[in-house]
């Protein structure tokens, strides 16, 4: 009897652990993202490079570097008497219009996995980013435990730690002096994940972000006072604090024998009034071992924040004052579609297509293509 | 905070009295599946949409507490 015991214990041990493998593999991939705005707006090229490593079968280390090559123009208030958009002038009427950029950002990520002896996982992160006038480092550490043997059942807990710096432009004096400022974002995360069957899983989340510092735009100004002899073009001016919280709710079944469907729901708020919901559908269809479609439909809806005012005669004395978009309230549906073809059992190439649409009026594509190379 | 995790769980708690059926290691073929895990088939194209939403929207969180800042927002 204790060596049956013995035995299924040992065979228990060893499904965990193939279980585990069956998506620990070493790779490297390319991948390229194109982005680009309707209206001659924002346009994005990105190649990023990744690769996982795995140091026998308690480590996995991963990192990545991105490239994003950031050109076009953004809608801000402007003075449509001045000759150059960045000087102030208070003397004549403003138009809110697109300004032209020019923007390279630098990325770059490592996460170190460790598995314990019960097969709990640690996940430790350095995150960096690098612009102009931006620069972020970032550090996260999230914990795994199974609360079961046949770990159907775990709990995750993490924390993120991040510092930025931003170079902000003495706008409101035309003087194009510049100042840092800085920001630090604290985001602590925790959940459950639960196998409900043999073909289906859910994975719940709650979040608190706390952001503290320089939160406002620097690039994005507001109409104060208009129409009177104190009217005046500034830089917007956003609360320095930001506390947020939110679930995030995900879902995964098998429809058929090769076609899965993934539900995802968010729901945030945050002390600036803004409240959000996404919904999130995932559908994967492997037509064979070589080749997966994909299709998805999101649906994003938020409320405006409490200092958000799109016109140029709403402004006077109140301390905090934004005109940007992306603080108002709209919706927003994205529709997805992939295809990935397995050209090897070691090399593989996907392509994607994704079209965002929000209520603003701003529409985008995004198109990813890429390489993963298995060894 | 404290709600929203109160209900989550209470939530979860409830759905897994009613749905849970224990699954044996051995019986995952179906869920180790790539098809079948949370962050997609390319975690990599995953990273660029929520790059993508964080730019253009004004709330974030709940994928993960991992992840840098970006001027972009």
């Amino acid at each position: 009897m204790q060596l049956i015991n013995i035995k299924l214990s040992v065979v228990t041990t060893l499904a965990i652990i193939a279980s585990n493998a069956l998506h620990a593999e070493n790779y490297v991939s390319v991948e390229f993202l194109q982005y680009d705005e309707n209206d001659n707006r924002v346009s994005v090229s990105a190649p990023t490079l990744s690769a996982s490593y795995d140091i026998g079968t308690d480590y996995t280390v991963k990192a990545d570097f991105v490239h994003d090559a950031v050109s076009g123009a953004t809608p801000v208030w402007q003075s449509d008497t001045a000759s150059g958009a960045s000087k102030r002038d208070d003397s004549g009427d403003y138009v809110y219009k697109n300004q032209e950029f020019k923007e390279a950002r630098n990325a770059g990520s490592i996460m170190l996995t460790t598995r314990f002896a019960n097969r709990d996982e640690l996940y430790t992160g350095i995150d960096v980013s690098r612009e102009s006038d931006f620069d972020s480092k970032s550090l996260s550490a999230e914990y795994m435990h199974y609360t079961d043997k046949s770990h159907n059942q775990s709990i995750n807990i993490g924390a993120s730690f991040a510092y930025n710096e931003i170079l902000a432009y003495d706008y409101d004096t035309g003087s194009g002096a510049s100042n840092k400022e800085t920001a630090t974002s604290i985001n602590i995360q925790g959940g459950m994940t639960q196998v409900l069957n043999d073909h289906a899983s859910a994975k719940a989340d709650a979040f608190v972000i706390i952001d503290d510092g320089y939160l406002t735009n620097p690039h994005a100004t507001v109409v104060r006072n208009y129409g009177t002899a104190e009217q005046m073009l500034v830089t917007e001016n956003r609360p320095d604090k930001r506390t947020a919280y939110g679930v995030n709710l995900k879902y995964i079944t098998m429809l058929g024998e090769d076609l899965s469907y993934q539900a995802n729901y968010r729901f945030y708020t945050d002390d600036w009034d803004i409240n959000s919901h996404t919904i999130d559908n995932d559908l994967l269809y492997a037509m064979n071992d070589d080749l997966t479609f994909g299709l998805g439909l999101r649906y994003y809806t938020q409320t405006e924040a409490s200092f958000y005012n799109a016109n140029k005669d709403f402004f006077n004395d109140e301390e905090f004052a934004s005109s940007d978009v992306r603080l108002s309230s709209f919706d927003a549906l994205t529709y997805k579609a992939s295809v990935d073809y397995k050209i090897n059992d070691d090399i593989s190439y996907n392509l994607g297509a994704e079209f965002y649409s929000q209520s603003t009026g701003l529409d985008a594509s995004m198109i990813t293509t890429g390489l993963k190379y298995k060894f | 905070m404290i709600k929203l995790t109160a209900i989550t769980i209470m939530a979860f708690s409830m759905m897994g009295c009613s749905m849970v059926k224990e699954v044996k290691p051995w019986e995952k073929e179906t869920l180790a599946r790539p098809i079948m895990q949370f962050g997609g088939i390319h975690p990599e194209v995953t990273k660029f949409e929520s790059h993508t939403y964080f730019s253009k929207e004004a709330s974030r969180g709940g994928s993960g507490v991992a992840g840098g800042g970006c001027g972009c927002n």
